[in-house]
């Protein structure tokens, strides 16, 4: 056994690494996978590429729009909210849109803290995804607190949750909305970009790998995966996801764009992330900044910045649900 | 650590509603975490300051932009008053400790200072970059930890420090704890004020007290179990003064942190190596303001019978345990550690 003086020393080690790893400058550190979920891994991955391919497909044999938009080129100041990747790849399964099948009125919304035990994406400052993620949500929740609605988080304290766990606490509370917050991790590390998504498919590749890693910590089998993919493009909140993601990005992005000058609007986009697949109401998923970028990283340390994404969160959920209010009344 | 005349170690546990500091100069010393600076010309005459820390700050409040900069342990959001107030409390707390600041023979200082056991990456950033100018060097440690080092309760313990902000676990095993071993909450002083203000204007709707008063109120007498005495006090009742009974709703409000306080305890025992659980039980310390409450280690003693029994002890100096501990750290800290903690 170790003497009182070598265990001393041993845990000094510790508390000057913890603050050494405080102060450190940016390097991304992505979740290692964690020991007990090790043995799943490979049939999770398969899992995950079956779910990838399944919701390529379409965009792959058919021909889009967006195939020959492609040939022009875009100019990434130029892209605004109404370019979405959605409008251009047609669905599988088209179906009419049901709108009795969406509430009239909002009274649940649930918030998704992103990641929560394993970190997440992580700046070289030591600064990780789960702990904005988290602070953004109790400011969200806290600015809706004198509303109507009732709000829920997945989440309230550092703790991991599976994905299918998050869906599920979404679809038993009955919520009428679904807001995943996240933070993104991208190369080069000039990039500052925001942008949010609904389900569907996509062709893009850096998407899908976001996908793929926003999917990691998902608990679902082979069977539940063929049950959710059967049915999502069937399902008319897939409409409201969307009108739902523009009304975000938009107010995230005429908030921002003034603290933040040089943030890009990569608009809304349509991804198959496991959270927005699995939930039962308009769910959308938002990467509200970049913690590979140095001077985002800067920011989202100010209180400030982070009140103010939560802010244009909070009057973006309270615009969407002004549309039932509004049109309840006008039925 | 080598130290030498110019260089000055010194502990300090910055808490939500005191602060205190342990130096190696020997100087121990609380202050109330409140900062306040006159609200106009009139007030800078009459207290003769441009800022007024700790109590003398809060006896002339009415005069004062009275701030109390911490919030679950941590600093308030959003204000650079906040900011600049939890600065002013460092440097009162370096002052009354005796360690020159200014001058040519001003003294080089390494600061420990505690911190919840969970708290947020950012927040610690922030609160490296306030104590820039007011230390040379800092290295910040969860509050939990410190109480441990300085006790040496380093294996097969587990330490509750439960303050104003936040009741702050860390289990002890040896090894520097990860976030597996800690947790915070922040069921601790402060909830047991919004308790008690909550009941006693639930039973005295018309009686009229301050929080300052409701605080001095429980540090006489809160107190968990069945109650020794009646807890009588006097507050102005439609402007006369009146005796009341509080006896049940500060029962109730001290009571009110046993379950959470309890469940994380027992949450954390488990995560601990089965054939080790034993021995922890039987070492359950707790430390910090809110472990003065009469009655709390028997109370959680009685919640451990319930897992085969332990034992919970309150720590003697429960006020600075944690910025002792802070001391030990700083102490013990090699030069070349230091170096790399320089502000």
């Amino acid at each position: 056994m170790d003497s009182i003086g070598e265990t001393k020393a041993r845990l000094l080690r510790g508390a000057v690494q913890d603050n050494i790893a405080t102060v450190r400058g940016v390097r991304i550190v992505h979740p290692k996978p964690q020991a007990r979920r090790r043995s799943g891994v490979w049939i999770f991955s398969a899992l995950s590429a079956i779910a990838l391919v399944y919701l390529t497909v379409p965009a792959q044999f058919v021909p889009s729009r967006a195939s020959v938009q492609s040939t022009t080129p875009v100019s990434a100041a130029a892209i605004n909210v109404d370019l979405t990747p959605e409008a251009t790849v047609p669905l599988s399964h088209p179906r009419p849109i049901d709108r009795s099948a969406i509430p009239l009125s909002i009274k649940t919304i649930v918030i998704d803290p992103g990641h929560g035990g394993e970190p997440g994406a992580t700046a070289e400052s030591g600064l990780t995804e789960k702990e904005i993620t988290l602070d953004v949500a109790l400011r969200l929740r806290r600015l809706l607190g004198e509303s109507p609605f009732e709000v829920l988080l997945t989440r309230e304290t550092d703790r991991r949750l599976s994905l299918d766990q998050r869906v599920a606490f979404a679809n038993e509370h009955k919520a009428d909305l679904f807001l995943s917050i996240h933070v993104n991790s991208m190369e080069p590390h000039t990039i500052r970009a925001l942008e949010t998504y609904y389900v569907g498919p996509t062709d893009d590749p850096v998407t899908l790998k976001l996908a793929s890693r926003e999917n990691k910590e998902s608990d679902y089998s082979l069977a539940d995966y063929k049950k959710i993919l059967e049915k999502i493009y069937v399902d008319a909140r897939r409409d409201e996801s969307r009108v739902f993601a523009r009304t975000i990005q938009s107010r995230l992005f005429q908030s921002l764009k003034i603290p933040n000058p040089d943030l890009e609007n990569r608009g809304v986009r349509t991804a198959p992330f496991v959270v927005l697949i699995g939930t039962q109401m308009p769910a959308i998923l938002v990467e509200i900044a970049c913690l590979s970028n140095e001077n985002e990283v800067q920011l989202l340390t100010k209180p400030d910045y982070r009140e103010n994404i939560a802010l244009s969160l909070a009057q973006g959920i309270r615009q969407y649900a002004h549309r039932f209010t509004v049109a309840d009344r006008k039925g | 650590m080598e130290e030498t005349n110019e260089t000055l170690c010194v502990g300090i546990d910055l808490g939500t509603s005191r602060s205190s500091i342990s130096a190696s100069t020997g100087e121990r010393h609380v202050v109330d975490s409140y900062v306040g600076w006159p609200v106009d010309m009139v007030a800078r005459k009459l207290v003769k300051k441009s800022v007024l820390v700790g109590r003398e700050a809060l006896d002339n409040r009415p005069m004062l932009d009275l701030r109390r900069p911490l919030e679950r342990g941590i600093m308030k959001d959003g204000s650079e008053k906040d900011q600049e107030a939890v600065q002013e409390i460092l440097r009162h707390l370096i002052s009354v400790a005796g360690i020159k600041q200014k001058g040519k023979n001003k003294s080089k200082v390494r600061a420990v200072v505690g911190v919840p056991a969970e708290a947020f990456r950012v927040s610690r950033q922030n609160l490296r970059n306030t104590i820039e100018g007011v230390a040379d060097s800092v290295m910040l440690v969860s509050e939990p930890f410190a109480v441990a080092y300085g006790l040496e309760a380093l294996l097969h313990a587990l330490v509750i420090d439960i303050g104003a902000g936040t009741a702050d676990f860390c289990v002890m095993q040896g090894r520097y704890p990860t976030e597996e071993d800690q947790k915070t909450l922040p069921n601790a002083g402060d909830s047991i004020d919004e308790q008690l203000v909550k009941l006693i204007r639930e039973r005295h709707p018309d009686a009229q007290f301050s929080i300052h008063m409701l605080r001095e109120w429980k540090e006489k007498w809160s107190f968990v179990g069945e109650p020794k005495n009646h807890v009588m006090v006097t507050v102005p009742i439609k402007g006369k003064a009146t005796e009341i009974d509080i006896t049940q709703e500060m029962r109730a409000a001290c009571e009110s942190i046993l379950p959470p306080v309890c469940e994380t305890m027992v949450t954390l025992l488990t995560r601990v190596e089965p054939e080790f659980q034993d021995k922890v039980r039987d070492n359950i310390i707790l430390a910090g303001g809110t472990s003065l409450i009469s009655g709390l280690s028997e109370a959680v003693t009685k919640a451990l019978s319930d897992l085969g029994g332990g034992r919970a002890t309150v720590v003697k100096d429960p006020v600075f345990a944690g910025s002792d501990g802070s001391l030990a750290i700083a102490r013990d800290a090699s030069t070349a550690d230091w170096e790399k903690l320089s502000l």
